[in-house]
């Protein structure tokens, strides 16, 4: 058997995995820097993998969607859109896969239906495999995306969100199974997702053997994390029971909350006559070797608890979200009450709010109301606003049961049955005005943006714009290395270091002396290519201290476009070319002024009546000083 | 003890003078306002004066220079050029103070200050001159002259500040109404800018070339030239770039040119070093326009081709030593051209980037090539003087040598801080027009290309700022 090339029509690709003589896998390298790294690892490191796992076969690579989208701008500084572009151009025969959130999209709130086809459409240009989940498991919630996708000729993989407890029967999923294929018809990927690795082998293999038993044509990707330790376990279970898709990762970067190592499913299934279609395992093995070297570079992001946490089968925390869990508490200083919060109150929460799946944004408002709980003192007594929405049904119904009364009063208030029947169920979000939007955004930038700009935009509307700022003064910085772009430190003086830029031009940068100068502004030194560069740094903000504050250039020409015409630079008056109550024309010049020999007229910026002139000729003054003050023509 | 000469400016013109000085082995004294306490021309020099805080009025204030002259025993004072330079005042002060001033007498200055007293010297000489007026009459009388002129010489017409200078004073007249409505204006003006509300009229060449010559006499009468500078690349009456000696093919003219800056020279009892400007019209018709009674910042470009030193000149004439060398021996020598790289946007209007720290500077050397410069790396211009860095002076030997020279030099400049016109003046290098030697006044204009250029810092420079950063920080506060 082959493997899947990128490019095959979706019917096809399903049609393969119909008569396949084995499993397919795919590489979640997208889950395992999200579950294990913080989502840190960066487009270089993938580049650096790129070309062997290429070659390995696979039959995606997840690399991705979840919060993946937004951490790439926010805290990798990369276009999640070039990043594509550039992996393609590597990994030609690769399929590409995201995970969304259905009407979340790669965020944590409902977006507007044009926001999220939008969006779709954008990605669905490099993005061939969608998994798409709700964390209520309700399906109208991905019913844009899976139109959306379709429309594109790209892969439908909508998930069922798995989870454990007396609801969680086999017949309550195949249910599910019913309605997502009654939407988006039988050519599509089944996906379940396990994403917090929850519940033994023995119940992923029963549960992929009940859908079977009903969809016998259709294809399961089984998706799992290794929280416990035993994926492998379950993995095989599923394969042997008919999935015919499984997850897992490179594993010399293979941590605790992510996938497990794609090798050792290989071996496992390998004994027990399973066969991985397509998969060249010297390549898997290479990967691993190549991007072995970087880890190093990515300790700070590692988890602050190392080893598996079996009692994930209790707290159910999602891979994705044990990290940053872990991190919160330990910046919180409670890492001390997580036994507490994770074993015993977060399960507690859990079972009182109706024993939903937790995973984004659902994860999040089961970990704050917990962690409210026993650092609130009064359980539910300092509701979050999400949670307010989720009571509200504004997320969608809950899947067995609502919480009790005494939940809903704690949260909504006394007149909590008034506030339900007012403000409950789903809104319908308006769409937006994307013209709109975009010339706010071309306001924002300077620039007209780009329709991928604009959707990155929508998305996160702060942290896009300050990422287009960010490579206006930085460059394209996804071409350093992590032992550069997140090194710990200073660089040692006299140390080199090389990259290429994005346009294929190698550089050799040399640190240099830094120095302190009486202003308690820092001079770094560096060679750039040979040329020596200084790069200054103002002293840190100490407070108490007012800095006697110039007007900026920009200042000066914001205050000009209100009438204020101020000093441009330091200079002498050597002409007044207005009078109090003229008229003046935008562009007109009211006085010049002179530098010792320089002369520079200034102009008002807009048309109006000159109201007040505050200097006269032969005054010397300061950037900034007063000149004259027009009144708007009306 | 050796005898010290006072220089009563600032920057690289105070260095330029201060090397002449030492060469002829007198002690220099520098002196400086506040904001000045970190320029290059006070380590240079053998002692130093704080004249004040400034800005700019202590460098224009004559009985503090008058004193700090006597103080130190300076024994003559160099104005350089602007401050002081071309006041009769101050010439006069340094008279009564038994100093000797380097430049022309007071009484000189003063006529020559004086367009109108200056421009019936000269047609008394029989200088070619652009028709103009004397000073216009009082009120009604005087509008009722100005029109009268109009109507025989027809607009566009100068409205002039009889006081004014150096492009200063000076409006553009192109109708009767508006001549009518500015009289009045320009005169309240000059009464506020130069303390003397005297307007007189000249009838406007356009787009003409501006030819001056360097002209050096010495107090027994000697007069001579030393060729011709073409100044027309300027912005609004500022010259930018300076060519020795003019391009015009037409040798008679140029030599006609000189001959006739001597006898301007002769006419106004000139002695030390002076410069006569002229108007060349389309059709090569020459007409007198001033005399600079100081050194100019071009100077340069015209030692550069004769291998005089003007300014050491200047000083043995002023101390009373009679020319050592006559008009026979000037002999031009190839090309010379000379920019001044200003710390300015030519984008932003040539906004002034004063007050910006240098943090890189690195300049170009070699055959051929000389720098008037000021400034070093980690120095911050301050914001209220003048915005030149540094003058960049080539010489080569044909016309052709010179501007590849002039070429390769900005392009071997580096200066990282403040925005420069370098960008600007590598585009007029590389522009046809330029090349052939073929401008005029209107260069800037007819050439508005010259301002496309992007100085977009290229991505290592982009890059290497991030690096920078996590290097100061010790983290990358970009990825937290």
């Amino acid at each position: 058997m082959e493997r899947i090339i990128q490019g095959t029509a979706p019917s096809e690709v399903v049609a393969q995995l119909r008569k396949a003589d084995g499993y397919y896998m795919t590489n979640t390298a997208r889950d395992l820097s999200q579950s294990d790294f913080k989502n840190r690892i960066l487009l270089h490191t993938d580049m650096l993998a790129a070309p062997s796992r290429e070659r390995a076969g696979y039959f995606s690579l997840e690399i991705t969607g979840g919060a993946s989208v937004h951490v790439d701008i926010l805290r990798k500084q990369v276009d999640p859109f070039l990043k594509l572009e550039l992996l393609r151009e590597k990994m030609p025969n690769t399929m590409f896969q995201t995970l969304c959130r259905g009407v979340n999209l790669f965020g944590y709130r409902p977006y507007p239906q044009n926001v999220i086809r939008f969006t779709v459409r954008e990605f669905a240009k490099y993005v061939d495999v969608w998994r798409t989940f709700d964390f209520m498991n309700h399906v109208p919630n991905m019913q844009a995306v899976f139109e959306e996708v379709a429309k594109a000729g790209k892969i439908n993989e909508p998930c069922i969100c798995f989870s454990t407890g007396p609801e969680h029967t086999d017949d309550f999923y195949v249910k599910k199974v019913k309605e997502i294929i009654d939407v988006t018809g039988a050519d599509i990927i089944l996906c379940i997702k396990n994403h917090g690795g929850l519940g033994s082998p023995q119940r992923i293999g029963q549960l992929v053997n009940a859908i079977k038993q009903s969809y016998s044509d259709l294809p399961i990707h089984y998706h799992g994390h290794n929280t416990d330790g035993n994926d492998i376990g379950r993995i095989a279970a599923a394969v042997i029971n008919g999935a015919s898709i499984v997850d897992a990762s490179d594993s010399s970067m293979t941590g605790y909350y992510g996938p497990p190592p794609s090798l050792t499913v290989i071996q496992t299934l390998k004994e027990l006559g399973y066969n991985a279609v397509g998969i060249d395992e010297d390549a898997v093995i290479e990967t691993s070797e190549v991007i072995r070297d970087q880890r190093q570079y990515y300790a700070a992001f590692e988890s602050q608890i190392k080893g598996f946490q079996p009692t994930v089968q209790i707290h159910k925390l999602p891979g994705g979200a044990m990290g940053s869990s872990l991190e919160q508490a330990a910046k919180g200083g409670f890492l001390d009450k997580m036994p507490d919060i994770l074993h015993k109150e977060l399960p507690r929460v859990q079972k009182e709010l109706g024993n939903y799946w937790s995973v984004t944004p659902g994860s999040q408002i089961l970990w704050t109301t917990a962690v409210a709980n026993v650092q609130g003192g009064e359980r539910y007594g300092n509701p979050s606003g999400d949670l307010r929405n989720l009571l509200l049904g504004k997320y969608g119904p809950f899947p067995f049961y609502q919480p009790e009364e005494w939940i809903y009063e704690k949260v909504l208030g006394a007149d909590w049955k008034k506030v339900l029947e007012q403000e409950g169920g789903m809104d319908e979000i308006e769409d937006m005005d994307l013209e709109q939007e975009r010339t706010t955004l071309s306001e924002k930038i300077g620039v007209e943006p780009t329709d991928q700009q604009l959707v990155l935009y929508l998305q996160h509307p702060n942290d896009a714009v300050n990422f287009f700022k960010f490579e206006e003064k930085f460059g394209k910085v996804y071409v350093l290395p992590p032992s550069i772009f997140l090194h710990q430190g200073k660089f040692n003086e006299g140390s080199s270091l090389s990259f290429t830029d994005h346009f294929g031009k190698e550089h050799v940068i040399e640190i240099g002396p830094s120095m302190v100068n009486e202003d308690g502004e820092s001079n770094v030194y560096l060679n750039v290519d040979h040329h020596q560069r200084i790069y200054s740094f103002a002293p840190e903000a100490t407070e108490g201290v007012v800095v006697a504050t110039v007007l900026s250039k920009e200042e000066i020409q914001t205050l000009a476009k209100n009438g204020d015409i101020r000093a441009p630079f330091a200079g002498n008056i050597c002409e007044i070319s207005v009078k109090e109550g003229q008229e003046v024309a935008a562009g007109e010049q009211v006085a010049m002024m002179e530098a010792m020999k320089m002369q520079t007229p200034v102009v008002s910026a807009i048309a109006g009546i000159i109201t007040t002139i505050s200097v006269k000729v032969g005054d010397a003054i300061k950037p900034g000083a007063k000149i004259a003050k027009v009144d708007i023509d009306e | 003890m050796k005898k010290k000469i006072l220089v009563a400016n600032r920057g690289e013109i105070a260095i330029r003078i201060m090397r002449a000085i030492q060469e002829l082995d007198y002690e220099a004294v520098a002196v400086y306002e506040t904001p000045d306490k970190d320029s290059r021309h006070i380590r240079l020099a053998s002692e130093a004066v704080l004249l004040g805080d400034g800005p700019r009025c202590d460098y224009l204030n004559i009985e503090k220079i008058i004193k700090a002259a006597k103080r130190t025993g300076a024994c003559a004072i160099h104005p350089g050029y602007g401050f002081l330079a071309e006041n009769p005042d101050f010439a006069k002060a340094c008279e009564k103070a038994g100093i000797i001033f380097i430049g022309p007498t007071s009484e000189v200055i003063s006529n020559l200050g004086n367009k109108v007293i200056a421009r019936r010297i000269m047609a008394e000489a029989g200088i070619p001159m652009v028709p103009g007026t004397s000073n216009l009459s009082a009120g009604e009388d005087g509008v009722q002259e100005a029109l009268a002129f109009a109507g025989k010489y027809a607009y566009p017409i100068m409205l002039k500040a009889t006081c004014g200078g150096g492009g200063r004073g000076i409006r553009l007249i192109e109708s009767d109404e508006q001549m009518r409505k500015e009289i009045p204006v320009a005169r309240s003006e000059a009464k506020a800018a130069f303390n003397d509300e005297s307007v007189y009229l000249e009838k406007v060449v356009i787009n003409p070339k501006h030819v001056e010559v360097q002209i050096i006499a010495d107090k027994e009468g000697t007069t001579i030239h030393l060729g011709t500078r073409d100044c027309s690349i300027q912005r609004r009456n500022q010259k930018l770039i300076e060519i020795a000696p003019s391009m015009i093919g037409n040798k008679e003219l140029l030599e006609e040119i000189c001959q006739t800056a001597v006898k301007a020279a002769k006419a106004s009892n000139y002695t030390n070093a002076g410069t006569v400007e002229f108007l060349i019209d389309k059709d090569y018709k020459y007409y007198f326009m001033e005399i600079n009674t100081r050194v100019q910042v071009e100077h340069t470009v015209t030692e550069m081709v004769t291998g005089i030193d003007i300014v050491r000149t200047q000083i043995k004439l002023a101390l009373g030593k009679p020319l050592s060398f006559s008009q026979d021996d000037i002999q031009l020598r190839g090309h010379a051209i000379e920019m001044r790289l200003n710390a300015e946007d030519p984008q932003a209007d040539f906004m002034p980037e004063g007050g910006k720290t240098v943090s890189v500077y690195r300049s170009p050397g070699g055959y051929g090539v000389r720098l008037d410069g000021f400034v070093y790396q980690g120095y911050t211009i301050p914001q209220v003087y003048d915005s030149l860095l540094v003058k960049l002076t080539v010489h080569g030997f044909t016309w052709n040598e010179t501007v590849s020279r002039l070429r390769r030099c900005l392009q071997n400049f580096e200066i990282s801080g403040p925005k420069t016109t370098i960008p600007f003046y590598l585009n007029i290098v590389e522009d046809p027009d330029f090349i052939k030697g073929d401008f005029n006044t209107s260069f800037l204009e007819t050439h508005p290309q010259l301002f496309e250029y992007k100085e977009e810092p290229n991505e290592a420079e982009k890059l290497s700022k991030l690096i920078a950063e996590i290097h100061h920080r010790g983290l990358n506060p970009y990825a937290l």
